[in-house]
């Protein structure tokens, strides 16, 4: 059997669809967004959009819309998914709480209908009488809309319109009234139909138009009293009510479609249009007055600016809009009637969007076992590539442009019963200077105890309300109260001090190889001890273990030369117990510190790596010791509390929180560039928060709770679609798609873009010709027409820069990319695949595979070869070239004289759209036989094929998950898992790969890549995972597939289990039926994998509600077999969530 | 006609709204998501089901067909005047049997 963990790390972004309304109560004014399979339901306010809950949807979700009904003053929400389940959700406020009612649900599928082509459409009557829905072809679903019946009869009326485009209501009809736009041979036509409710029929033709707006595509009802249509065609748009017609064609209207709308005033004069270029306009009706009722006098366009690529638009208020996208981020937007560079839409707010995720690379770019995904986002002008790492995120409240900080001190002065600091004090070569925090203002100040022409080593509250600095020359006592010095402890001589650490009534320092303990009394600083130690000191701390004690019994030393961790005993200073260190790297900062009630000695070393023991306290022996790579810089070690825990802050390079969990140390990465100091801030305008000095600045922030995932983006304003990963180079190679457009002089681009503002630009001179003879359709294209230019383009793996962009001639289309190490070549090469795309032909004919060399800022081509169909994959397998080309799968080698020749071949496949290698065994992924197993002989120089899944599949994405066990989804968003049988007896069975876990994850993925989000070598588990497969989708999830043992998934299965009965799913979808794995009519249960979302739901059940959940689980702990406790579960699937 | 007249008096439903959004830092960038609901309780009212009409939407054409073609043959008989009765008897028969027709489940 196999067993699999399935888990979504970051949530799908593509938006759907967006609707404005009053939801949660009369009054508020909500903005929900559907993504996927969840609804968000945000909050209109004067500090802009506030998200108050997402709600998971066992559904992908095809059409959101919403209605008012009639005795009504709130809005009701209509939703309907990919699987035919319909339902109408209401929100409602129960005190601060939104809970949300299903009022009615079901499902409208009909086993024998064909699938309508141009995809699900829904509309619901302004007087919220009927919802129509377009399913299958030549029928039109309605349901009835009564509130008083336990039933609705949901029936589908024949329509003698097969293709439609798309569906409306019209207002102001006394039965309700749809419009269709729909095609036949001789063109796009609108019809009204009115609907008879009582006999659910079509009654009459109210009015049609033939041969309307050339390839219309979209409807907009216009509101009573002026009624009618707005039907928005390629290049013009046509007003319509049946009697009345206007039409306009505006000459802003480029060379896109049209294809979102929001209508901006309840009257209807006013809508918003949105098209595929992202360009936003505005439509204004012109309305004459004179007559009884109002009429349309004409029609007005014009262009707003540019926006996001829309998938949907939607006016909240007062001239904000929110634009939804799949293609690129989503946005807030502000109308201005004051233009900023020719715009009238100004971004406010972008939400951001992965989708559509074309193919990730994972990478450890600062080699400390934690991967880093970049993947290849958004298409067209929105193209981008998001570099994304978990961590724990700062969130920055004021920031102070301070260059230069070599230490930082916050404390209390002269307000020693206020919970809160006032005062920060930061350390510079040379002088010291006091900031002091009142309200959110921050002023300099002064301290006249305080030496401020020195530079201070260390600040601290002491006892008896006083404050001590520390500078190279002495130890100041100051009254907090009356800010003056009242005692100084000075080295004698003309030593001065090195390192020193204190806590509120000891301080410890050191003077080269000579070590001071001090004791703070009131109004005195009296030296107990002094000791001379074997090398100079390094580092030292003198931090109390126990929370509540003011005093250490402890100091822990760093020293030099070597290379050391010293534990000495207070008061007398007696070395007690010495840990070699190894290496050479000298120790730079050590603190003790307490872990969920365990002692912990942490040191860190001038290279960013760090030591850690398990500390006894009594002995002061050390034990247990680790190693870490935080970072590449001196690392600076600090405590500070955040919600009741003690964590410890490393400043370098790479900032890292350092804190427990299941009395494990986990080690979080900041999403900040560089940290050289931090202190704890808990000021009245700033409380809980970390003061943190980067090189040029101190951030005031607070510090998330968990780690979680951090995006960033690399605007590409191109679409990339392929991304490798070069070591050698240091270097990423993307492929991108630009779109130019053909104009006089030839084909331009539209915009700027990475591949037109590259530091170096070549373009491909080697121009293949068209496979039975005949022009190329670059040379002949009409003027304005619209031409795919493939890029390759290499990326600096740091700056992300982009260095070089190489151009291919149109139609040459780069197909696949990877970066290879060929036969005995030490060179490392960029490996691009193109084909020849000709729109008269079925499928590319002709292709290259092209290898280039990017070395010394140059990139070269090294050889080429030609092949005969599109080469859909490659892979880099023993050192040689192993691709999917059309029907064949090829081995191509690299021979001395660096050509590539080919040395085997196999053609048993449809296309082989996607190859996976491992040791000798390839995966094939085909375009619909599912999967391939083949092993290449090497000896003999053929590929045998071993095994494959003989049920039809249309395949998206493979992995190889162990040697016997293979990955796949396929195109109606399921997953699956086929295993091979080597132990079969019969060949036959051998020849199979049985089908063994199934799943439906309701997204579609493109890409798996083995990898893993979090450090891998850090802290044990208490969970058995095996492997670790990460995936990006059409919709911008990122998830993970993992495999697990049997008896911890029998564990997670009755979890899930019993999480499906307590959590009601919204809408009613059952969880096992959305789960269900299904392609066209059949079905077959899940199986072999945990849905992950569901077990985490757990975390966030009430006690009570986790309690039932566990009730009756057993689990093996220990090798011992008992019934779960809440405390278990807890911390199991606490553990799970740490993958993410 | 301007855009800025386009532009000029845009529908505002709460002035006070996106006021205190301040602009100054530039775009913001957001990636903050709702809590997510987790509802462990059934509402209480109970939801209306919506049920699909599975009946042949042929066969419903043709039956729906078939009432109008003889009801429209009765008109014309009626307007011919009383020469058949015992036609008059059979589309008074078959207008009955409307009923009937419709209440069996015919798939």
């Amino acid at each position: 059997m196999s067993h699999h963990y399935v888990v979504t790390a970051q949530k799908p972004t593509a938006v759907v669809a967006c609707l404005t309304g009053n939801f949660t109560s009369p009054t508020d004014l909500n903005l929900i967004i559907a993504r996927n399979n969840q609804v968000e339901i945000d909050l209109v306010t004067p500090e802009g959009l506030r998200p108050l809950k997402e709600i998971n949807i066992n559904g992908k979700i095809t059409v959101m819309r919403h209605f008012r009904p009639p005795d009504s003053n709130k809005d009701l929400l209509f939703i309907l998914t990919r699987r035919f389940n319909v339902m109408i959700l209401e929100a409602r406020m129960v005190g601060d709480n939104i809970t949300v009612v299903t009022k009615a649900n079901g499902n409208v599928s009909d086993s024998v209908g064909i699938l309508s082509e141009g995809g699900f459409i829904a509309a619901i009557d302004p007087k919220a009488r009927v919802i129509g829905m377009c399913l299958y072809q030549g029928l039109f679903t309605i349901i009835p809309l009564d509130k008083d019946a336990s039933e609705l009869k949901a029936t589908s009326l024949r329509m003698d319109e097969l293709i439609v485009y798309d569906v409306e209501f019209l207002h102001g009809c006394l039965n309700p009234t749809v419009i269709v736009i729909h095609k036949d041979n001789d063109g796009r036509h609108v019809k009204c139909h009115e609907i008879n409710l009582r006999d659910k029929e079509f009654m009459k033709l109210a009015w049609k138009q033939d041969n309307v707006e050339t390839e219309a595509t979209m409807l907009i009802p216009v509101p009573s009293p002026i009624g009618g249509v707005i039907v928005i065609g390629r290049e013009s748009i046509v007003y319509h009510d049946g009697s009345n017609y206007h039409a306009v064609a505006p000459l802003t209207f480029r060379q896109s479609t049209i294809n979102c709308y929001a209508r901006v005033d309840s009257k209807g004069l006013r809508y918003l249009l949105g098209n595929m270029d992202g360009q936003l306009y505005m439509l204004f009706l012109g309305i004459n007055e004179t007559g009884k009722v109002p009429t349309v006098k004409d029609i007005k366009v014009e262009q707003l600016g540019e926006i996001s690529i829309p998938e949907c638009i939607t006016y909240l208020d007062n001239g904000f809009l929110y634009i939804g996208s799949r293609h690129g981020d989503s946005q807030l937007v502000r109308l201005s009637s004051e233009p900023i560079d020719g715009s009238y839409v100004i971004p406010v707010e972008n939400f951001t969007n992965l989708a559509p995720i074309l193919d990730i690379a994972v990478v450890d770019l600062d080699r400390q076992g934690q991967g880093q995904i970049i993947t290849c986002s958004g298409s067209f002008k929105d193209g981008s590539l998001r570099i994304i790492r978990i961590g724990i995120g700062i969130q920055e409240h004021a920031c102070i442009d301070l260059p230069g900080i070599k230490g930082m001190w916050s404390l209390k002065v002269g307000i020693d019963d206020s919970v809160y600091e006032n005062t920060l004090v930061l350390a510079f070569v040379g002088h010291t200077r006091i900031l002091t925090l009142s309200g959110e203002e921050v002023e300099e100040t002064e301290i006249p105890g305080f030496a401020s022409d020195l530079q201070s080593f260390l600040c601290a509250n002491v006892e008896y309300d006083q404050l001590i600095q520390v500078t190279a020359e002495s130890v100041r006592l100051v009254k907090s109260s009356t800010k003056a010095l009242v005692g100084e402890w000075k080295p004698e001589g003309d030593r001065s001090i090195g390192v020193v650490s204190c806590n509120s009534t000891q301080i410890v320092a050191a003077s080269a190889r000579e070590i001071f303990y001090i004791a703070i009394e009131d109004g005195s600083l009296v030296e107990k001890c002094r000791k001379t130690l074997a090398y100079e000191v390094a580092c030292l701390d003198v931090t109390p273990l126990d929370e509540k004690q003011n005093k250490s019994e402890l100091v822990a030393v760093g020293l030099w030369t070597d290379i050391s961790a010293v534990i000495l005993s207070l008061p007398d200073l007696e070395t007690i117990y010495t840990e070699k260190l190894s290496g050479e790297i000298i120790p730079r900062s050590i603190l003790m510190t307490t872990f969920e009630d365990i002692h912990y000695l942490l040191c860190a070393l001038g290279d960013g790596s760090m030591y850690y023991f398990i500390l006894d306290r009594t002995t002061g022996f050390l034990t247990d010791k680790k190693k870490v790579t935080l970072g590449t810089q001196p690392t600076t070690l600090r405590t500070f509390r955040s919600f009741a825990t003690t964590n410890v802050f490393a400043c370098s390079d790479r900032p890292t929180v350092i804190y427990s969990s299941n009395h494990k140390l986990v080690f979080s990465n900041v999403n900040l560039k560089e940290v050289n100091h931090m202190c704890s801030l808990n000021a009245q305008a700033y409380p809980d928060s970390l003061a943190l000095a980067t090189k040029n600045s101190v951030i005031l922030g607070t510090i998330d709770e968990i780690q979680k995932l951090h995006i960033r983006t690399v605007p590409l304003g191109e679409g990339p679609r392929r991304i490798a990963y070069q070591e050698a180079s240091q270097t990423f190679a993307v492929s991108t798609l630009r779109i130019d457009v053909h104009g006089r002089g030839g084909a331009k681009p539209l915009r700027n873009s990475a591949s037109t503002q590259a530091q170096n630009i070549t373009c491909s001179s080697n121009m293949l010709p068209k496979p039975g003879g005949g022009n190329s359709t670059a040379a002949n294209a009409e003027v304005g027409q619209e031409i795919d230019v493939h890029n390759l383009l290499i990326i600096d793996q740091n700056t992300f820069e982009v260095l070089h962009a190489h151009q291919f001639v149109p139609p040459e289309t780069i197909s696949a990319l990877m970066s290879a190490k060929l036969g005995d070549d030490p060179n490392t090469y960029y490996v691009v695949a193109t084909s020849l795309v000709f729109p008269d032909e079925p499928e590319p004919k002709v292709g290259r595979i092209i290898i280039f060399h990017y070395h010394e800022n140059k990139l070269t081509q090294v050889a080429e070869t030609k092949v005969d169909g599109t080469c859909y994959a490659l892979v880099e397998f023993n050192g040689k070239v192993l691709a999917g080309i059309g029907s064949f799968v090829r081995l191509y080698e690299w021979t001395n004289e660096k050509e590539l020749r080919m040395e085997c071949n196999i053609q048993n496949m449809i296309a082989a759209l996607f190859l996976k290698a491992k040791g000798d065994f390839i995966l094939v992924g085909d375009l619909m036989r599912s999967i391939t197993l083949l092993q290449h002989k090497q000896m003999e120089g053929i590929f045998v094929e071993i095994a494959r899944d003989c049920e039809p599949k249309w395949m998206r994405a493979v992995e190889i998950l162990d040697d016997d066990t293979f990955l796949g989804c396929e195109t109606h968003d399921n997953l699956f898992v086929c295993q091979k049988d080597s132990a079969a007896t019969t060949d036959e069975e051998r020849q199979l790969l049985p089908e063994l876990a199934r799943f439906h994850l309701g997204d579609t993925i493109n890409v798996f890549r083995h990898g893993s989000l979090v450090m891998q070598n850090v802290g044990e588990r208490t969970t058995p995972i095996n492997g670790c497969v990460l995936y990006g989708t059409c919709n911008g999830a990122i998830g993970i597939v993992t495999q697990i043992p049997q008896d911890f998934y029998d564990f997670l299965h009755g979890l899930e289990e019993r999480l499906k009965k307590i959590i009601k799913s919204v809408g009613k979808i059952d969880h096992t039926y959305y789960r269900n794995y299904q392609i066209n009519t059949k079905v077959e249960p899940s199986e072999g994998f945990i849905d992950g979302d569901l077990i985490e739901s757990f975390l966030d059940l009430s006690r009570d509600k986790m309690h039932e959940a566990v009730t009756g689980l057993e689990l093996t702990l220990n090798g011992e077999r008992k019934s779960a406790d809440v405390e278990d579960v807890i911390k199991i699937v606490e553990d799970l969530t740490r993958m993410h | 006609m301007s855009v800025i007249d386009f532009i000029k008096g845009l529908p505002i439903y709460d002035s006070n709204n996106f006021t205190l959004l301040s602009n100054d830092h530039g775009i913001r960038t957001s990636q903050k998501r709702a809590s997510v609901y987790l509802p462990t309780e059934d509402a209480p009212d109970q939801a209306q089901l919506i049920v699909l009409d599975k009946r042949c939407v042929l066969l419903r054409y043709l039956t729906q067909q078939w009432d109008k073609k003889t009801l429209q043959r009765k008109r014309e008989h009626g307007n011919d005047g009383s020469s058949n009765n015992t036609n008059n008897s059979t589309n008074g028969n078959n207008s009955k049997k409307r009923p009937r027709l419709e209440a069996n489940e015919l798939n």
